[in-house]
């Protein structure tokens, strides 16, 4: 296998997140804190990042339900999902994060929701392209091995 | 080397609720050699001061369940603990005079970048370092 070209696939896939502002600059910040005693830190944060932003956007979707108009009670919730976005790099899934909050301000509803949508489809895009990057690198890695991680 | 004049690790207390922000952060005192506790909830911080625990800084995220970041640096000032660095963090950049007005020694927002806890990690050193002399 041709692990240079698998290499300078994954750096390619990761120019096109930058490129795309899906990632910005503090996702570089959390690639610098990978070294040989964590070789895997990058990806098991990400896993980390959306097994927890997916149980945030669910506790979101519910309190929207359950409460509505509640919208300190929502702006609680965006703000925690906002920061998690901001330690990790995701600028798109911050910037919805911050419309979102704007909405809550204004009282707005039907933006809130607009906002929400919004947010699952950059944190499904964002998945789906972090998962194909680590499996491209898992590839190119020097053992070869892919497995696959639970995100 | 993070670490005071007698070469023992800075003792750092990471208070945040949310695990990304954990994992990233205590990666970083790592980095730094710091000799890191994480606590979830500001009552899980103070319980670890009741226990008698002692640190050489604390970073304390401001909104948490059970007892928030600005409530906990209040009562672990209320204790004694005057000398332990605190440091505020959230994703709220307009923190800094509700920290303030808890206690807190600063206010850094997040993400904190690693030069600035660089600094911050060097500033603990140095007061050590003066007050053994």
């Amino acid at each position: 296998m041709d692990y240079s070209n698998l290499r300078r696939q994954a750096a390619s896939m990761k120019k096109g997140l930058f490129d795309q502002g899906h990632l910005d600059e503090q996702f570089r910040q959390v690639e610098d804190l990978q070294d040989e005693a964590s070789p895997n830190f990058v990806e098991e944060v990400a896993v980390l990042f959306f097994k927890d932003s997916g149980r945030l956007i669910s506790n979101l979707e519910q309190a929207l339900e359950k409460y509505p108009r509640d919208f300190n009670r929502w702006d609680a919730y965006m703000q925690q999902l906002k920061g998690s976005c901001s330690s990790i790099g995701a600028s798109r899934m911050k910037s919805e994060c911050m419309s979102f909050k704007d909405n809550c301000g204004k009282g707005n509803v039907e933006g809130c929701m607009g906002c929400l949508q919004k947010l699952k489809r950059e944190h499904a895009i964002l998945r789906q392209k972090l998962e194909s990057y680590f499996q491209l690198l898992r590839q190119a890695g020097p053992t070869g091995a892919a497995t696959r991680p639970v995100m | 080397m993070a670490s005071n004049a007698q070469g023992s690790p800075v003792k750092a207390l990471l208070v945040d609720d949310t695990a990304v922000d954990a994992l990233i952060l205590s990666t970083k005192l790592r980095k730094f050699h710091c000799e890191t506790t994480v606590a979830k909830t500001g009552k899980e911080a103070l319980d670890l001061f009741h226990e008698g625990k002692k640190f050489d800084i604390v970073l304390c995220d401001k909104d948490m369940p059970i007892m928030n970041g600005l409530e906990a640096v209040e009562k672990i000032r209320a204790m004694g603990e005057i000398d332990v660095k605190i440091v505020g963090l959230s994703a709220d950049y307009d923190a800094t005079e509700v920290f303030m007005s808890a206690g807190a020694d600063a206010f850094v927002p997040k993400p904190m970048k690693l030069d600035v806890l660089s600094a911050i990690i060097q500033d603990v050193i140095n007061k050590k370092n003066n007050t053994m002399v």
